[in-house]
């Protein structure tokens, strides 16, 4: 049964990723990566990441993607302002022929790890046990993207505003 | 057993990996190279997250949590680069994007 949902949930995922890819339109690009972002989030699901389940679809599907649909609504992109593609497909054959030996290595090396999970115990993936985990080793880290937000805030107000003369 | 072996998961991201990289490298349209690069750092949460459940530590979540931080910050300074970009040249082509490369072609 959890084999099922996990090859259905990954053939999504990677059409998804296949579509936003090759399609011209930049919207239909951003609605096959909603696709593809939601069924990762399921994914997380299987691994019993059940609060970054959450955040996935919150965060990701929720505030960015949404974010970059409204800026592609807000620019009207024309056919005419789209850069022309001719060889799209022979670059895209090309580059994924380029990827192999890279894949093949990364495999390789995961391929000699033992493959089975350890039991979990009933609270692992749990909000709990993040926070816990997240206050007491990583508290620095969680501090400096704190400030790492406020400054992507102040360079997105920088840089939308209208310039003057 | 496929949904319980770290290999299988290995595979997806990998995948996942490889078609964001491919769409950074091969096409031209700026909005799909930001997808791209969203997608290749979601490959990377899964990555993470399928060892954090292989080690039976939190601290792969922890990672995952703060990948997703730093695409919000990323989202938010990229799309309006593309927005100031696009008033100024009324195109999404990526090739016309190199004013901070090359003099001449200002």
């Amino acid at each position: 049964m959890l084999d099922v949902i996990f090859l259905l949930l990954s053939s999504f995922a990677i059409g998804g990723a296949l579509g936003m890819v090759l399609f011209h339109q930049p919207v239909h690009s951003a609605l096959s990566l909603i696709l593809c972002i939601i069924a990762l989030s399921g994914l997380f699901a299987l691994l019993s990441a059940s609060f970054l389940f959450m955040v996935q679809i919150i965060v990701y599907a929720g505030a960015i993607i949404t974010l970059l649909i409204f800026i592609i609504m807000f620019l009207n992109v024309k056919e005419a302002n789209l850069p022309k593609e001719p060889h799209k497909n022979i670059t895209l054959f090309l580059g994924a022929l380029g990827l192999i030996p890279l894949n093949i290595l990364i495999l390789r090396a995961f391929y000699k790890l033992p493959s089975s999970f350890l039991e979990k115990n009933d609270n692992f993936g749990d909000i709990k046990p993040l926070g816990m985990e997240l206050f007491e080793h990583w508290l620095l880290p969680f501090e400096l993207i704190s400030i790492l937000l406020l400054v992507a805030l102040i360079g997105a107000v920088v840089f939308g505003r209208k310039e003057e003369a | 057993m496929i949904a319980g072996s770290l290999f299988s998961y290995i595979v997806v991201a990998m995948l996942l990996l490889s078609i964001g990289l491919l769409g950074v490298i091969s096409r031209k349209n700026i909005f799909v190279i930001y997808m791209s690069i969203e997608l290749m750092l979601n490959a990377i949460n899964l990555i993470f997250i399928a060892l954090g459940r292989h080690h039976h530590s939190m601290s792969g979540h922890i990672m995952a949590m703060m990948v997703i931080a730093i695409a919000a910050a990323e989202a938010a300074v990229f799309l309006s680069l593309i927005v100031v970009l696009y008033r100024r040249k009324k195109s999404l082509d990526s090739d016309i994007f190199r004013t901070l490369a090359q003099k001449e072609s200002l």
